[in-house]
C-alpha cells in the first residue's frame, strides 16, 4: 500500500511538471489580446480575443450595477457604456450637453424644466425610448431610497404630456440640475424590460422592487454596449449593442477586469494582457517610463482632501478659534501634500476644485508662512502652542491613506508648537457616526464628488451637510450661508461663476475647512488606443475610445 | 458497523460545531464596533433618515439583536445563510461562486507542497548533514519565513513580466471565456466542455499562485518529514532490518516512511485547511477571485451574513479535512486500523 501511495504521488508530480511545461507554451501563444491573437479560432473558443477587444483593469469592484443603486467610484464607467442619460459630459471640463434629450428649456422661475426627447432612440431590446421610460427610471431611483436617492431631492414631480416630452417640476431652483441628470443613477432604463424583471417606480419601490438581481448581470439601456457577463469581483464583459441608435466606435468588446494591485496592472499592461490600467502609482509609472506602446495620462481628480476644525469649542477646543484656524492654514506646506499624493495632484484655491466651472484654480504656491502662522497663534493666545488629538479613519483617498495626510499635518504643525496626537478610529466603528454628528474636533477627511458639478461643494457652507459636521451653523456666518441659495438659484452661468468665486474668496483664509490637495489619477494605456483620457464623471469614457487604424 | 458509528458521531459533532461557530461569530460581529449602515451607505445617504430606515429594514437590521439571531439560526437550519449586505446576493451563492476558485488553487498548491515536501524531506534525511541536506533545509526555512505577498510579487515579476514563462494573473487568458459552471474548477469544467486548450490554459494560470502558496506548507512538510524520518531511522526495528541486509531504498520506502508520514499527514491537513480559508494577499496579487478576497471585502463592509458564512465554511473545511486525515491514518498505519 505504501509503495503504491508513493508511486502515485511521484506519477502525479511528473504529470504536473509535464503539463506545466506544455501549458507555458499555450500561455505564450495566447498572450497579448491587444495584439490581436487568434487563439479563439485555433481553439474553437468564441471568446475574448481579437484586435477589436479592449481589456481595461480597474482597482476595485462594486456592490451593484443596478443604476437605481449605483454610487461607487467605478460603476459609472460601465453605466456610461451601457446606458444613456438625458444629458452627458462629452468632455471632462465641459458643461452637460443633451444626449437623449433633444432640446430643453427652463421656465422663467427656474422651477420647471421641459425636455424634448430624441425620437429615433431604441433600447438594446429594440424597444423605442419614450418619456415613460425617463419618468420610470428617475422615479424608481427616487423611490428605491438607495444611496443615490438624494440626487432626486429637488424633483417634486415628473409629467409626461406626450411620448417625447418630459416636464420636471422642481421644489426649488437647482442650478446643478442638468449635471444631476448626467449621473449614472438617473440613466434611462428600458422600463418594459425592467418591469418584466420585477422593477417598479412606485412609492414602495424600496421594499417591492426586485429588479436588482437582473440589472446586476444584464443591462437594460440604450448605450453603445450591452453587459453580457458579470462575475463579481472578477470581470465585466460588454459587447456592442446591435440596436445602437448612434454612431459607435470601432471597439467591439470590452473586458473590464478587477485588478486591485497596481503592480499587477503595470505588469499585465506591459505584457499586453490588458490595454488600459486605471490605477497607476508613481512607482509603477516609473517602471513603465520609456516602454514602447505604453502611454501615461496624469491629472488631478476632483476628489479633495481637507482638514476639518470644529467650530464648536466643546469638540474643537483651541482649533475652534478662527485665528488658530488661520494659523494652521498658514503653517501647512501644501507642496508636501502634493508630493505625497504624486504627480498630477494640486491644491485648490479654496473649496471649488480646479477643473470645475467657476473654480479660481490653485492656491498660491507661496501661501505657506510659518512666521505668520506663529504670530497668528500668539494673537489667539497660544504663543507656546498646545496639544490636540486629531482623529483619523481607515479610509483612503484614491489610494492615498488619510493617515499619511494626517502625518503631514502633524509634522507641519509641530513647527508652530502645536503637538498633534493622531488617534485612529475605523470609519464603520464610530468615526462615521461622530463625523456625521459633528462631534469630531480635528480631523483629516476627503470628499469625492457625488455628481460632476461645483454645487456639490457648497455643502461645505455654514449650516449645510458638511458645514454642520464642523459645527458651523448658519448664524455664525449668515452672509456666507446666504450664498448657498444664490448658487443654487443661479442657472445663468455668468451669475453662477460670480457667486462661486465670491464663496471661494470668502473661504480662502477663513472657515473650519482647509482644502489641502486634489488627488491625482494616473491612467496608462496601450498606444493602439485613441481617446483614452481621465474623466471625472465616468473615470474613463469607453464610448470615446477607438482602436487606431 | 463501527465505521458507520464513527461517521455518525462525526456528523453530529459537525452540526453542533457549526451551530457553535455560527453563534460565536454572530455574537462577536455584534460586539465588535462596526455598523453596516455606516459602512455601506454614502455620506449623503446617511444624512437622510428615510434612506437609513429603508436600508435597515431591507437587511433586517432594524430588529432587536436577539430576534436577528434566532432568525439567522432558523434560516441556517434551512441552509439559508442570508443575504450579503454588500452585494445583495444570497451568501450561499456568493460562497459557491468564490469557493471553487479557492479549492482549485488550494488543491493544486497542496499537491505541489506534499510531493516536493516529502521528497525533499526524504532526501534531506538520507543525506543528513550533507550539502544537499543544507540546501533543502535552506529552502524549507526560506519557504516558512518568506512573506507570501512579497514572494508572489517576485514570482510574477520574474516568471511572468520579465521572462514570459508563465501566464499572468487571473484564472484564464483573455482569449478564453470562463467555462460553463459544473464544478467551478476551471480545469475540470474546461475538460467537461471538451476544450483541452482551455483546460491547459487554466492549469498554467494555477502554477505561479500555487507555487507561492505551496512554499510555506512545503517548508513545514519538508521539516516534519525529515525530523520524523530521522527519528524512525534510529529505532531498533530499522536497525534490525538493516542488519538483515535490507537495501537503503527498500528500508526507507517499505519500513520507515509509513511511520514517519503520520505527523506529515497532519501537517498536510492543516496546510490544506489553511489554504481553503483563502489567502487574501496572494489572491489580490494574482487577481484570483477566491474566498480570501470575498472575506476581506465582507469585513471591510461589515457584511455580517457573509462574515459568518465564511467562518462557517472555514470551520467546515477543518472538520472535513480532520476526518479525512483520520481515515488516512488508518490506511497508512495498520496499528491505527487495529485500534
Amino acid at each position: 500500500m505504501k509503495k503504491k501511495l508513493l508511486a502515485a504521488m511521484l506519477c502525479l508530480a511528473m504529470a504536473l511538471a509535464t503539463v506545466a511545461c506544455g501549458s507555458s507554451d499555450t500561455a505564450d501563444t495566447s498572450e497579448p489580446a491587444a495584439e490581436g491573437t487568434t487563439e479563439d479560432t485555433a481553439s474553437g473558443d468564441a471568446a475574448n480575443s481579437g484586435s477589436s477587444t479592449v481589456v481595461v483593469a480597474m482597482g476595485s469592484g462594486f456592490s451593484t450595477l443596478d443604476p437605481g443603486y449605483v454610487y461607487e467610484k467605478y460603476p459609472p464607467l460601465i453605466m456610461n457604456a451601457c446606458y444613456e442619460n438625458l444629458f452627458k459630459f462629452y468632455s471632462n471640463d465641459g458643461a452637460p450637453e443633451p444626449c437623449l434629450a433633444d432640446t430643453y428649456e427652463f421656465s422663467e422661475d427656474n422651477l420647471t424644466l421641459t425636455v424634448n426627447l430624441k425620437q429615433n432612440v431604441t433600447f438594446a431590446s429594440g424597444n423605442p425610448m419614450t418619456s415613460a421610460d425617463v419618468a420610470f427610471s428617475i422615479n424608481r431611483c427616487k423611490n428605491l431610497q438607495g444611496n443615490p436617492a438624494f440626487i432626486c431631492d429637488t424633483i417634486e414631480s415628473i409629467e409626461t404630456p406626450d411620448d417625447y416630452t418630459v416636464v420636471f417640476h422642481l421644489t426649488q431652483p437647482d442650478s446643478a440640475f442638468l449635471s444631476k441628470l448626467t449621473y449614472s443613477s438617473l440613466a434611462v432604463l428600458d422600463s418594459e424590460v425592467v418591469k418584466a424583471n420585477g422593477g417598479t417606480d412606485a412609492e414602495d419601490a424600496s421594499s417591492v422592487d426586485t429588479a436588482q438581481d437582473y440589472l446586476n448581470t444584464t443591462s437594460a439601456g440604450s448605450g453603445m454596449y450591452v453587459m453580457t457577463s458579470y462575475i463579481p469581483d472578477q470581470e465585466v464583459v460588454l459587447e456592442k449593442n446591435p440596436n445602437y441608435w448612434g454612431e459607435a466606435t470601432n471597439v467591439d468588446k470590452y473586458i473590464i477586469r478587477i485588478q486591485p494591485d497596481s503592480n499587477t496592472q503595470m505588469m499585465t499592461l506591459s505584457t499586453g494582457d490588458i490595454d488600459v490600467a486605471m490605477n497607476m502609482t508613481d512607482d509603477t509609472m516609473a517602471e513603465l517610463e520609456g516602454q514602447e506602446n505604453v502611454q501615461i495620462v496624469n491629472g488631478a481628480t476632483k476628489t479633495v482632501g481637507f482638514v476639518m476644525m470644529n467650530m464648536n469649542e466643546e469638540y474643537g477646543g483651541p482649533v475652534s478659534d478662527p485665528l488658530v484656524q488661520q494659523a494652521i492654514r498658514k503653517a501647512l506646506n501644501y507642496t508636501n501634500f502634493q508630493t505625497i499624493c504624486g504627480d498630477g495632484s494640486i491644491t485648490p484655491y479654496s473649496l471649488i476644485q480646479s477643473g470645475f466651472m467657476g473654480s479660481k484654480g490653485e492656491r498660491d504656491a507661496n501661501y505657506t508662512n510659518v512666521e505668520e502662522a506663529k504670530a497668528l497663534l500668539a494673537e489667539a493666545g497660544y504663543a507656546d502652542g498646545f496639544d490636540i488629538d486629531m482623529t483619523v479613519c481607515d479610509l483612503d483617498m484614491e489610494g492615498i491613506l488619510l493617515t499619511d495626510l494626517a502625518q503631514l499635518v502633524k509634522s507641519d504643525l509641530a513647527q508652530i508648537g502645536i503637538n498633534v496626537n493622531i488617534v485612529s478610529q475605523p470609519w464603520a466603528a464610530g468615526y462615521g457616526d461622530a463625523y456625521r454628528d459633528g462631534t469630531l474636533g480635528f480631523t483629516v477627511m476627503y470628499w469625492a464628488t457625488d455628481y460632476n458639478d461645483p454645487n456639490v461643494q457648497i455643502e461645505f457652507l455654514p449650516g449645510k451637510t458638511v458645514g454642520v459636521r464642523a459645527g458651523w451653523s448658519e448664524d455664525m456666518n449668515p452672509e456666507l450661508a446666504a450664498l448657498y441659495d444664490e448658487a443654487m438659484n443661479a442657472t445663468d452661468n455668468d451669475a453662477r461663476v460670480a457667486v462661486l468665486e465670491e464663496i471661494q474668496d470668502a473661504m480662502y483664509e477663513d472657515g473650519p475647512f482647509i482644502f489641502v490637495v486634489q488627488a491625482p489619477a494616473h491612467i496608462a494605456y496601450n498606444t493602439r488606443l485613441e481617446g483614452v483620457a481621465i474623466s471625472d464623471p465616468y473615470s474613463l469614457d469607453l464610448t470615446l475610445i477607438n482602436i487606431a487604424e | 458497523m463501527e465505521q458507520l458509528k464513527f461517521i455518525g458521531k462525526r456528523l453530529v459533532y459537525l452540526v453542533v460545531m457549526l451551530l457553535g461557530v455560527a453563534t460565536l461569530v454572530f455574537i462577536l460581529t455584534k460586539l465588535i464596533p462596526g455598523d453596516p449602515t455606516v459602512a455601506n451607505l454614502s455620506q449623503r445617504a446617511l444624512n437622510d433618515p428615510e434612506i437609513v430606515a429603508a436600508y435597515k429594514a431591507r437587511y433586517g437590521l432594524d430588529k432587536p439583536v436577539i430576534v436577528q439571531y434566532f432568525l439567522y439560526i432558523r434560516n441556517l437550519l434551512q441552509f439559508d445563510l442570508g443575504t450579503s449586505i454588500r452585494t445583495n446576493n444570497p451568501v450561499l451563492s456568493e460562497l459557491m461562486r468564490c469557493y471553487p476558485a479557492t479549492i482549485e488553487l488550494a488543491l493544486f498548491a497542496i499537491i505541489i507542497a506534499a510531493v516536493l515536501g516529502i521528497l525533499f524531506g526524504i532526501v534531506s534525511a538520507i543525506r543528513r548533514n550533507s550539502i544537499l541536506d543544507q540546501l533543502v533545509r535552506a529552502i524549507s526555512v526560506t519557504g516558512v519565513s518568506i512573506p507570501s505577498f512579497w514572494f508572489a510579487l517576485l514570482m510574477l515579476y520574474f516568471f511572468y513580466y520579465k521572462l514570459h514563462i508563465f501566464p499572468g494573473p487571473g484564472r484564464l487568458s483573455n482569449s478564453f471565456s470562463p467555462p460553463a459552471t459544473v464544478t467551478g474548477l476551471y480545469v475540470i469544467d474546461s475538460l467537461l466542455e471538451g476544450n483541452p486548450a482551455k483546460a491547459l490554459d487554466a492549469l498554467s494560470h494555477l502554477i505561479l499562485p500555487a507555487l507561492v502558496l505551496a512554499m510555506f506548507t512545503m517548508g513545514l512538510i519538508t521539516r516534519t518529514t525529515r525530523s520524523n524520518l530521522l527519528d524512525v531511522m534510529s529505532t531498533d526495528y530499522i536497525r534490525t532490518a538493516r542488519a538483515k541486509g535490507l537495501g537503503q531504498a527498500k528500508l526507507i520506502l517499505r519500513h520507515a516512511l509509513g511511520n514517519a508520514l503520520i505527523p506529515v499527514l497532519t501537517v498536510i491537513g492543516l496546510g490544506l485547511g489553511n489554504l481553503l480559508g483563502g489567502m487574501v494577499l496572494v489572491e489580490t496579487i494574482f487577481n484570483w477571485p477566491g474566498v480570501g478576497q470575498f472575506a476581506y471585502e465582507s469585513v471591510m463592509s461589515a457584511d455580517y451574513p457573509s462574515i459568518i458564512g465564511v467562518a462557517l465554511l472555514i470551520a467546515l473545511n477543518y472538520m472535513v479535512i480532520n476526518t479525512v486525515v483520520d481515515i488516512l491514518y488508518g490506511l497508512i498505519d495498520p496499528r491505527v486500523r487495529c485500534k
